[in-house]
Formats: structure tokens, sequence, C-alpha cells
């Protein structure tokens, strides 16, 4: 139990998810500095990078608790899962079309870059996240699914090993994305 | 329409904070390309430092709900195991992330400057930031709670943010004054 847990047994139990972790991160940023690092629009794409990673955890941790939960005290079903579903994806949409009209506004008083239009800057994060999401959801609800059957707890298991898989997600969706609109 | 309701505000709120973020970032792009291997391991930075707090915030709220912390701003056994058991998982997963950052860089050809130097500069960073957020967020913990509130809904979100905005702004600041 928590009460007790002296600092040996917080290494043990939070360094081998914090290395899922790390692992997971670091696959992201050779996505970042590998393969978006080289585009013309660099300086305007790493604006919105940190937001969209953000934007991620700050979706998908709460939908992966909320999940978790439901399996935990028998409140699962099709009906709470498409709830939370439909939730994740509205919030996603609205506050990714805020970060494209941030990103527009702080290019336009600070940057004056003007590399890529405003219709992009809206669309990258929109498509980015919402390919993100399209992958998490259903590995996250899998995920929750099986450990929960094997008899663990979700909540201990679930977020670390989603949180290195989201992020690397978010990062390789945000490359895919700028290669579908072929930003420069 | 609840979930939606109760998150719209933070998750907008956040994503501000990663657009500032993104602005320190991009102003200093000049430094990310000069140094490939900080857009490398930036992420994973970030990632830590968030985790670890979250666990702080997760784990302070339990002990003052439970009665084994008591509300107050004052040192105590419970704290000091708490402080050192996460700055030992601090340090570990920093020297496991530097680790295979470095083993990655090197292996996929990422140009590596200065790597003593720049190791000393994420280190000081990291331990930094942690104090600065173990202090924080301890004070903060302590006064929601008196206030009748609960610390992990109001902490929290804005944890990832936050350690998204500190990080790259350390880093940076580090850079410019060492380098």
């Amino acid at each position: 139990m928590e009460i007790q847990d002296s600092k040996g047994k917080i290494v043990k139990e939070a360094f081998p998810s914090e290395l899922i972790s790390i692992i997971g991160d670091i696959l992201a940023g050779i996505v970042l500095s590998l393969l978006i690092l080289p585009f013309d629009s660099f300086p305007v794409l790493i604006l919105m990078i940190p937001a969209l990673l953000s934007l991620r955890g700050n979706l998908s941790g709460p939908f992966i608790a909320r999940t978790s939960r439901d399996f935990i005290i028998g409140h699962f079903s099709r009906r709470t899962w498409i709830e939370n579903v439909l939730a994740t994806y509205t919030l996603s949409i609205i506050t990714a079309f805020f970060i494209g009209i941030f990103s527009f506004i702080l290019d336009l008083i600070l940057f004056k870059l003007f590399i890529l239009p405003i219709l992009y800057l809206i669309l990258i994060p929109m498509i980015s996240i919402i390919l993100t999401l399209t992958i998490s959801i259903p590995c996250s609800t899998g995920l929750n699914y099986l450990v929960f059957n094997r008899g663990l707890n979700p909540n201990n298991i679930v977020n670390p090993v989603m949180t290195a898989i989201d992020d690397f997600s978010t990062v390789f969706c945000f490359f895919l994305t700028i290669i579908m609109l072929g930003v420069p | 329409m609840k979930i939606f309701k109760e998150s719209i505000i933070i998750v907008i709120l956040s994503s501000l904070f990663g657009l500032i973020s993104g602005t320190l970032l991009s102003s200093n792009e000049a430094l990310l390309t000069t140094i490939p291997i900080l857009l490398l391991i930036i992420p994973a930075l970030n990632s830590l430092i968030g985790d670890i707090s979250t666990v702080l915030v997760s784990r302070l709220t339990t002990h003052l709900y439970i009665g084994t912390l008591s509300p107050k701003i004052q040192k105590s056994k419970r704290l000091k195991e708490d402080f050192f058991g996460l700055l030992i998982t601090l340090i570990l997963s920093l020297i496991a992330l530097l680790l295979i950052g470095y083993i990655v860089g090197i292996t996929i050809g990422i140009k590596i400057v200065n790597p003593f130097l720049i190791i000393f500069i994420i280190t000081l960073t990291i331990l930094l930031i942690f104090i600065i957020m173990f202090a924080a967020l301890f004070f903060s913990a302590i006064f929601l709670y008196k206030r009748g509130r609960d610390p992990n809904n109001f902490l929290i979100p804005f944890l990832t943010s936050l350690a998204d905005f500190l990080t790259p702004l350390f880093l940076i600041l580090f850079i410019i004054i060492f380098i």
C-alpha cells in the first residue's frame, strides 16, 4: 500500500514504466529530428508539436482513465464507450482548431514567416490529432480489456504503456499529415 | 456532454501552454539545428518530468486524504521518503534516457556536439525543474486540500503543460549561459 511505500518501493514500481515511456518518446524524437527537421516550414511546424503532445496527453489520459474506471466498477458498455469516444473526438477537433488559429496569430505577430496559409495551420493539427486518436482509442480500449480480464489493475499498466505509444504516434501522424497536405 | 463541459477549458488552456513552449522552440530553431540531439530527447525529457510530477501529486493527495501527511508546510519522514524515492527514479530514468538517446543518436547518424557539456546542462535542467516542481506542488497540494479541493483534479491537468514549458525554457537558458 502507498502508506508504507519506502523510497526503494517507489523506485521499483515507477522506474520500469518510466523506461517504457522513454523508449516511446525517443522514437518520437527520431521522427522529429530525422523526418520533420528537414522541412522548410519547420519553424512553424515546431510551434504546433508541443501543443499537440499536450492535447494528446489531456485527451487520451482521461479517456484511458474513464475506460479503466468503467471496467473496474462494471459500467463498461457500448453506450458508455461511444459517449466517451464522441466526447474525446469533439474535444480534439475543437482544440485542434484553436491550436491552428493561435499558431496563425503567433506567426502573424511574432515570427512573420507566412510559410503556411491559415487553412494548413488549421488542418495540420486537426488531421494529425484525429489520426492519432484513431490509433490510440482502439489500442487503449483493447489493452484495458486485456489487462482487466487478466485480473490486473488497468490504472497502473495502461497509461504508461499508452503514453509511449501515443507520443510516438502523435509525432508520426503529424509527419503523415504534412506529407499528405504537401507542406513544404 | 458532461465530459465535454468539464474538460474543454482545461484542454484548450493546456494546449495554449503547449504553443508557448512551441514558440520557445521555434524562436531557437538555430540551436535545435546546431545541437540536433536536443530535438531527439526533448519529448522524452518533457514526458519524464511530467510523469514524475504526476506521481508526486497523486501520492501527496493520497497521503493528505488518508492522513499520513499533515496539511501543514513542514518536513516529515513521509515527505522525505517520497522526495528521495522520486529523485532516485528521476536520476535512474535520466541516465537511461541519456544512454538510449545518445546510442540512438549515434546509430542514426545525428551530429553529436559537446556531449559532456550537453549532458551536464540536461542534468542541471531536470534536477532544477524537479526541485521547483516538488516545492510548488507540495505547497499547492496543501493549499488546495485545506480549501476542500482535490489537488489531483486541479494540479494534474496543468503539470504536463508546465513541464512542456519549463523544460525547453531552462534548457535553452542554460545552453545560452554555458555555450
